[in-house]
């Protein structure tokens, strides 16, 4: 039961991180997005070390995947606030010039 | 000194060169009037040419006792033959991509932190070449993009490179979340990383590992820019500077391949159609590349192009490895292309970095350089037109320059093996290659021939320095002395080639 509410959950919050890039139109939302995305990977990495019997390398792992993150986060937020004191919005579509 | 010792400060040194780097090259710049990036220059060129020294002396170790290997407790580094030639292959991009550096961006604030983080993304695919326990291998992938993020959106007071670094940014960390995905499936499964572990325990084909190998092929094909994912590419490599440009096409993408290549050798022993996927995406980035390519008047675009192009050879050589054993044996193409592409595109892109220098930034203008811009350059920059034509005919493949023999090695790797369609993709690849040549050879011919308008824009003309003429006359150097003397590199490639051989079979 507690198994199925963990795997319930992984796929949830992925599913949740790919729908919300898809139709987030709002930057700092995008990266929000791309959190829940990896935090629901991150729990399939700590359920593998339960269920596999190998928690400690599977904590060590997840701290490493929260730092890895993080800093994606950070570098994204960054590169939001340029955008929107170039632009005066944090739209997506104020920053869609390049060509496709 | 031990080998171990030795991968060690390989692997350390230039992450911990980069802090002092980042540090009194912040002190220069605020001391100093007239050149604020002069501090941080030499410090990064002192770091990558000891790092170079420390290599020299690894690469001697492993043709003395093989591969070496050091341990972090339970995380074993092993440097081997594919390492080397990735090492090898960066060591040298980054040494003239520095080398280049400070005229170009001689206009620019802030280059401490330009040197710091090129210093970070040469640790990291040091590091990611020698992992052997797959979340390693993502460890290290994302400290590289990490650095990767941050120098496309370098020219932060416009608005394009902060679109493209978002762009950039958003597709590799989703793709990451793939990535972890199938790192926990299989952790969840037999309880290892380790690749070597890990390829004894994998076996048959569930559900569970196809999964894993489709997410493994999106998290690391997003990076790889194979191409139903490449969209990030073109935007990153042509808003980012020039040198950044040469890193990122040159080896920053081959690495994603060899992540994805030592993520797959974990499924050798199921019987799943992994050969056939690289078929399929080689010949889709050969086609989709060169297409896409033809349209472009912006040059860094479709040299950008141009890349998805090249990383269609090389998974097509892989595919070819992948697909039967004899072909396997004759893969050294591969690892030759990799070396020589990265010389190419290296060269093609520092030539339009210079010429975008001495056209627009002297006179204070962004505008990205466009084709008609190249009009009757050869009569003002002789020694840039030459090293362009150099670089693009070399891309192109025509015989003599290095381009040639290493797509004449995929093809004959392919050949070995029966089978109509790989009879079909030869003869695509070689159809492509010519396609190709439809929008390199305008380009030599509007430098050469065509006189036109702008010639006239850059009436007066600049002496051009020293500084940026040295990188560019290593590479041409090497792309000729390469092509007529290709067997310098069978030794590395052999190794590589057997590496690679029994990382499958």
């Amino acid at each position: 039961m507690i198994s199925k509410i963990i795997i319930f959950g992984i796929v949830g919050l992925m599913g949740i991180g790919i729908y919300c890039l898809m139709i987030t139109r709002n930057l700092p939302k995008v990266i929000v997005a791309l959190q829940v995305l990896i935090k629901g990977a991150m729990i399939a990495i700590i359920y593998a070390g339960d269920i596999s019997g190998n928690m400690d390398l599977a904590q060590s792992m997840a701290l490493t995947i929260i730092v890895a993150d993080t800093i994606v986060a950070v570098i994204g937020l960054a590169l939001a606030i340029q955008a929107r004191e170039k632009t005066g919005s944090s739209k997506i579509q104020s920053i869609s010039n390049l060509k496709k | 000194m031990k080998p171990s010792t030795i991968l060690a400060i390989l692997l350390i040194l230039p992450i911990f060169s980069s802090a002092p780097v980042y540090f009194f090259g912040r002190i220069g710049m605020l001391r100093s009037k007239g050149k604020p990036g002069e501090i941080a220059f030499f410090l990064a060129l002192a770091s990558v040419l000891i790092t170079f020294i420390f290599f020299a002396l690894a690469v001697n170790e492993f043709f003395k006792t093989g591969p070496i290997d050091i341990y972090y407790g339970s995380i074993k580094l092993s440097f081997d033959a594919i390492s080397l030639v990735m090492s090898g292959t960066l060591l040298l991009l980054t040494f003239v991509v520095i080398l280049f550096s400070p005229v170009y961006l001689s206009e620019e604030l802030n280059q401490e932190k330009y040197y710091a983080q090129v210093l970070v993304l040469m640790t990291s695919i040091l590091g990611l070449t020698c992992a052997t326990d797959l979340f390693n291998l993502y460890a290290w992938y994302e400290l590289m993009a990490i650095s990767s993020y941050s120098l496309v959106s370098f020219y932060c007071k416009t608005l394009e490179p902060l679109e493209a670094g978002i762009k950039y940014l958003v597709q590799s960390a989703a793709g990451s979340s793939f990535i972890i995905l199938a790192i926990a499936i299989l952790f969840g499964g037999t309880g290892e990383v380790a690749i070597p572990d890990l390829q004894n325990a994998v076996s048959g084909n569930s559900t569970a590992i196809i999964a894993s190998v489709a997410l493994f092929v999106i998290g690391y094909g997003i990076k790889a820019a194979l191409v139903p994912m490449h969209f990030w590419l073109p935007d990153a490599h042509c808003q980012a500077p020039a040198s950044i440009s040469a890193l990122l096409s040159g080896i920053v993408i081959e690495t994603g391949l060899i992540a994805l290549l030592r993520s797959l050798s974990v499924f050798k022993n199921t019987s799943l159609p992994i050969g056939t996927l690289f078929l399929i995406f080689g010949a889709l980035n050969m086609l989709v590349g060169n297409l896409s390519a033809l349209r472009q008047k912006e040059i860094k675009r479709m040299l950008a192009f141009s890349s998805i192009t090249h990383m269609g050879y090389i998974v097509l050589g892989v595919g070819f490895a992948l697909t039967s054993a004899t072909s396997a044996q004759m893969s050294d193409g591969i690892f030759i292309h990799i070396f020589n592409h990265a010389m190419m595109k290296g060269l093609a892109f520092l030539c339009i970095g210079a010429l975008f220098y001495y056209l627009k930034i002297a006179h204070g203008s962004r505008e990205p350089i466009s084709v008609e811009d190249l009009n009757g350059i050869s009569q003002h920059y002789p020694l840039f037109a030459f090293c362009l034509s150099v670089a693009v005919l070399a891309l192109g493949g025509l015989p003599l320059f290095s381009g040639f023999i290493s797509k004449w090695k995929i093809m004959a790797s392919g050949a070995v093996a029966s089978g109509a369609w790989n009879a079909i993709l030869i003869i695509f690849l070689g159809l492509n290659s010519v396609l190709s040549l439809g929008y390199y050879a305008p380009l030599v011919n509007r430098m050469y021939r065509i006189k036109g308008a702008g010639a006239d824009v850059i009436a007066e003309k600049q002496t051009v320095s020293k500084m940026i003429i040295f990188p560019l006359v290593i590479l041409t150097v090497g792309i000729i002395f390469f092509g007529l003397f290709p067997m310098v590199l069978d030794r590395f490639s052999e190794a590589a080639k057997n590496a690679f051989y029994t990382m499958f079979y």
